[in-house]
């Protein structure tokens, strides 16, 4: 029976990391379900949101969250910006023309971020980021918590706004089938840009929430785009509330491989464990089925 | 009784992935009319509506509606213009439920204020859609899909309504349905334009047809003109 | 297109090889023999690139691994006694054998889901590299990294003649297997896959092949660049920068060409040499023109070329003047 209590804390801390996985990933899989692209620059993009905060914090003495209110209007324009102009030209090229300009992106980001802020790590130190919280006779971060919360809330409203707005309709219909979107009188051009615009909205939010819990550096990004792509395949691309799951399977498997195995093992198990996946069932357990 | 040209397609020839589908094709469709396009399955039937949905845009000549030209326009602005496409195979959305799918239909802004009125109207002609409604797209059998794709068309609030091949694959019955509802759909004033294999079938319900063979128009004009037509009875009627 | 035939061409690039074989012993300034070093170790990687992404239609992202694998073979050898020369083949053959072993699981996935998978595997063996201590704690300088122990007699100008070495090879192997039957097979599979394999084409096999020969190289090439820095860490070994110096490298000179690669990664390094100080930047200009290259001609620069009537007359006028 101590053994159950001894779990625990790793799996509370599973479930709430979980939040900030599925947060992070959440952008990849709306990109993903959307226009079947898997954005590699994702990871950079949620970095650059993280710098955004820390320059805000940093420079402006401004809270990092209370940032997002400038970062986000910026990383949609961004987003929209990237879509309409690279992507969308990207896609009558070549089959991995999306991919090398994501890449481009990527190589620039990491390196003007290097530049920047030096390859040091940095963190969203601030005062409450610090603090913890107490379930009985146990204690965890409270920037956990404030992951899991924000995770949670993140993925309802996109989740609601697929469901109920015009826009978020004709996303899901243009994922579905784009040439009878097209008949359906909608601007599958303009759709695709709003759908990446909303994904790097939820990147400036994940960044800003990364890095409250975490150090980052501009090398950073990679790790996070497995880690997103893992939630979305595990979760399923295109569903919200499939990559909210996956979001918490990851954590889980972070926490518990720590807890069972070793400390710096985690990441390791957590690379293999998507790995794994990728090789079983890549469409995920939620997603819907690709169709040929 | 004059009619007001609705759609004119002047000498169109259409490529599709740079073989020639469509050869100096023309027709005229007028205001209120029900008509009809008859050709085999490789004749270019389908180009030719997504080249009037301006899903395909033709290398020469033009395509004229209401008397503007709308032969570059985007597929989307050709929807705010009035004409709506119910595809080949339905082209329901699988993953949405029946009562979206309608929403969807709706997208295009001078047809959003008129959606409840609309959706009113749809389950009054298809009342099946109606008790469906929040089912999902793929759960419908093909004469409710064939019903939805329509009422879809019909949420657009189109001026033109374009239908691919609407009796693909369903039963008789069915398909006396769906032409009952087409007529009503005509005496709200909305002008058909429909793609069918079956001779019979299009000579019976349309009022003008055309003909089309291998890309060309080969034989076109009143129906019943057509009827007495020598080479119509031959071809298609084997008399 | 770019079948520049080399009969009439053996002469100018023997001058060519005899010219960069020489220059060390001519007393030419070391920083210019780095660079010229790195441009071949970098051709290696990149024409290896092309050969997967360009001729096999495999958008791999896992050179690193080759790259990573090949040096630590080596390095590690040095501490186990190997000597040199068998600690350059060793490494390449490690890299094969790695490709050989993930391949099954590998292949298995398709477009997106191959490129990501591949992007992982380096990923993965950099963290396998900060737990493992192969040798032990013989560590300098704490950290994951490992010294080399010995040069084993290989002067960085022996070193800098295997870089050329490797460099020149690649160029030959590939054009070799372009030529070849396994060439014409890639080209089947590339166009449709399917239609390939209903034609009788092993398309496992032969991707495997290609992937093995593409592992080998970038191993070799990985021993050779590890020989000449002495010294190896998990975080830049393993690093996704080598697959980007070979793709902004292949796609500005043109991917799918065989002079591409040599161009675009002339350009690379010529970026890297102006701005040496400044290697950030570097890299920022090299991120900008993949972008500006893949919008304004994404058939690269000898893809762009081969398009023009000029180029066209001067391959006429060059063939024409044989014998």
């Amino acid at each position: 029976m101590t053994d159950l209590a001894d779990l625990f804390t790793p799996i509370v801390m599973g479930i709430l990391l979980g939040g900030l996985y599925a947060l992070i990933a959440l952008g990849l899989s709306l990109v993903f379900g959307v226009m079947k692209l898997i954005n590699v620059a994702h990871g950079d993009l949620v970095l650059f949101g993280s710098y955004f905060g820390y320059a805000a914090m940093t420079l402006l003495g401004v809270d990092p969250i209370l940032s997002l209110v400038m970062s986000i209007p910026i990383l949609f324009a961004i987003g929209f910006f990237i879509q309409k102009y690279l992507m969308r030209r990207a896609f009558g090229i070549s089959m991995e023309a999306p991919l090398l300009i994501a890449f481009g992106i990527s190589l620039i980001l990491q390196n003007v971020q290097q530049i920047t802020w030096s390859p040091m790590a940095r963190g969203l130190t601030t005062p409450y980021a610090l603090e913890s919280f107490s379930i009985g006779p146990f204690r965890f971060p409270l920037s956990y918590l404030l992951d899991f919360i924000a995770a949670l809330v993140v993925t309802l409203s996109l989740r609601e706004f697929l469901r109920r707005t015009y826009l978020g309709k004709a996303i899901n219909a243009a994922s579905q089938d784009k040439r009878t979107a097209l008949l359906m009188g909608i601007n599958t051009g303009r759709v695709y840009a709003f759908a990446f615009a909303i994904a790097m909205a939820t990147a400036a939010i994940s960044g800003v929430f990364l890095g409250l819990t975490f150090p980052f550096t501009p090398t950073s990004g990679i790790s996070f785009l497995i880690l997103a792509f893992g939630v979305v395949i595990i979760g399923g691309l295109g569903s919200m509330l499939g990559t909210f799951i996956g979001g918490m399977i990851l954590g889980l498997a972070q926490t518990l491989g720590g807890y069972f195995a070793s400390a710096t093992a985690q990441m390791l198990i957590l690379y293999v464990i998507v790995l794994v996946v990728l090789a079983v069932k890549p469409q995920g357990l939620f997603g819907r089925k690709e169709r040929a | 009784m004059p009619q007001e040209t609705l759609l004119k397609v002047s000498m169109i020839d259409v490529f599709h992935s740079s073989l020639q589908v469509l050869w100096n094709v023309s027709l005229t469709i007028k205001a209120g009319e029900i008509v009809a396009l008859i050709g085999t399955n490789s004749s270019g039937k389908s180009t030719l509506l997504d080249t009037i949905s301006n899903l395909i845009h033709p290398i020469k000549g033009s395509i004229d509606f209401e008397g503007k030209s709308i032969t570059t326009l985007e597929p989307y602005e050709t929807v705010d213009l009035g004409i709506s496409q119910v595809p080949e195979g339905r082209g329901i959305f699988p993953d949405m439920t029946v009562l979206d799918n309608l929403i969807i239909g709706s997208y295009n802004r001078k047809a959003r204020p008129k959606r409840e009125q609309n959706l009113q109207m749809v389950y009054d002609l298809f009342p099946r859609l109606g008790e469906r409604r929040s089912q999902l797209g793929n759960t419908l059998s093909g004469g409710e899909q064939q019903m939805l794709a329509i009422g879809r068309g019909l949420m657009s609030a189109p001026k033109l309504m374009l239908l691919d091949e609407m009796s693909l694959g369903l039963s008789p019955l069915v398909v006396n349905y769906l032409y009952e509802a087409l007529r009503e759909i005509k005496e709200r004033g909305i002008t058909i334009f429909f793609v069918e294999q079956n001779v019979r079938r299009s000579l019976a319900e349309a009022e003008t047809a055309y003909i089309l063979e291998r890309g060309r128009v080969v034989l076109s004009g009143p129906v019943a003109e057509l009827r007495e037509e020598e080479e119509v009875r031959k071809a298609y009627f084997g008399v | 297109m770019t079948n520049l035939r080399l009969r009439g061409g053996w002469i100018p690039l023997s001058i060519v090889v005899l010219i960069l074989a020489v220059l060390p012993v001519a007393g030419v300034s070391g920083r210019w023999l780095l660079y010229i070093f790195l441009f071949f170790v970098y051709l290696s990687i990149a024409n290896m690139w092309n050969l997967l992404c360009g001729y096999s239609g495999l958008v791999c992202l896992c050179l690193p691994a080759f790259v990573g694998l090949g040096g630590y073979t080596l390095v590690i050898g040095t501490w186990i006694g190997l000597p040199t020369p068998l600690g350059i083949i060793a490494g390449a053959l490690v890299a094969a054998g790695f490709a050989l072993l993930i391949s099954v699981p590998v292949f298995r996935l398709k477009g997106i889901y191959f490129a990501i998978g591949t992007l992982v595997v380096p990923e993965v063996l950099k963290y396998v590299f900060f737990l493992w201590r192969p040798v032990g704690g013989a560590l300098q300088g704490g950290g994951a990294g490992y010294v080399l122990k010995t040069a084993d007699g290989f002067s960085t100008m022996d070193i800098y003649w295997l870089g050329l070495f490797v460099g020149f090879a690649s160029v030959f192997l590939l054009r070799f297997i372009l030529s070849s039957k396994l060439g014409s097979g890639l080209a089947a599979i590339r166009d449709n896959e399917r239609t390939a394999a209903i034609c009788g084409i092993d398309v496992f096999r032969l991707k495997l092949y290609s992937f093995v020969i593409a592992a080998l190289v970038t191993g070799m090439a990985g021993t050779i660049f590890y020989l000449r820095q002495a010294y190896i860490e998990p975080a830049s070994s393993f690093s996704i920068t080598w697959t980007m110096i070979a793709i902004v490298g292949v796609i500005t000179g043109g991917l799918r060409t065989q002079a591409g690669p040599i161009l675009g990664t002339m350009i690379v390094v010529l970026l890297l040499f102006l701005l040496s100080r400044y290697a950030g930047y570097s890299l920022i200009i090299q991120g900008i023109i993949l972008l500006g290259v893949m919008l304004a001609a994404p058939q690269g620069i000898m893809g762009f070329i081969g398009k023009t009537r000029i180029y066209r007359s001067v391959v006429q006028l060059a063939s024409e003047r044989r014998y």
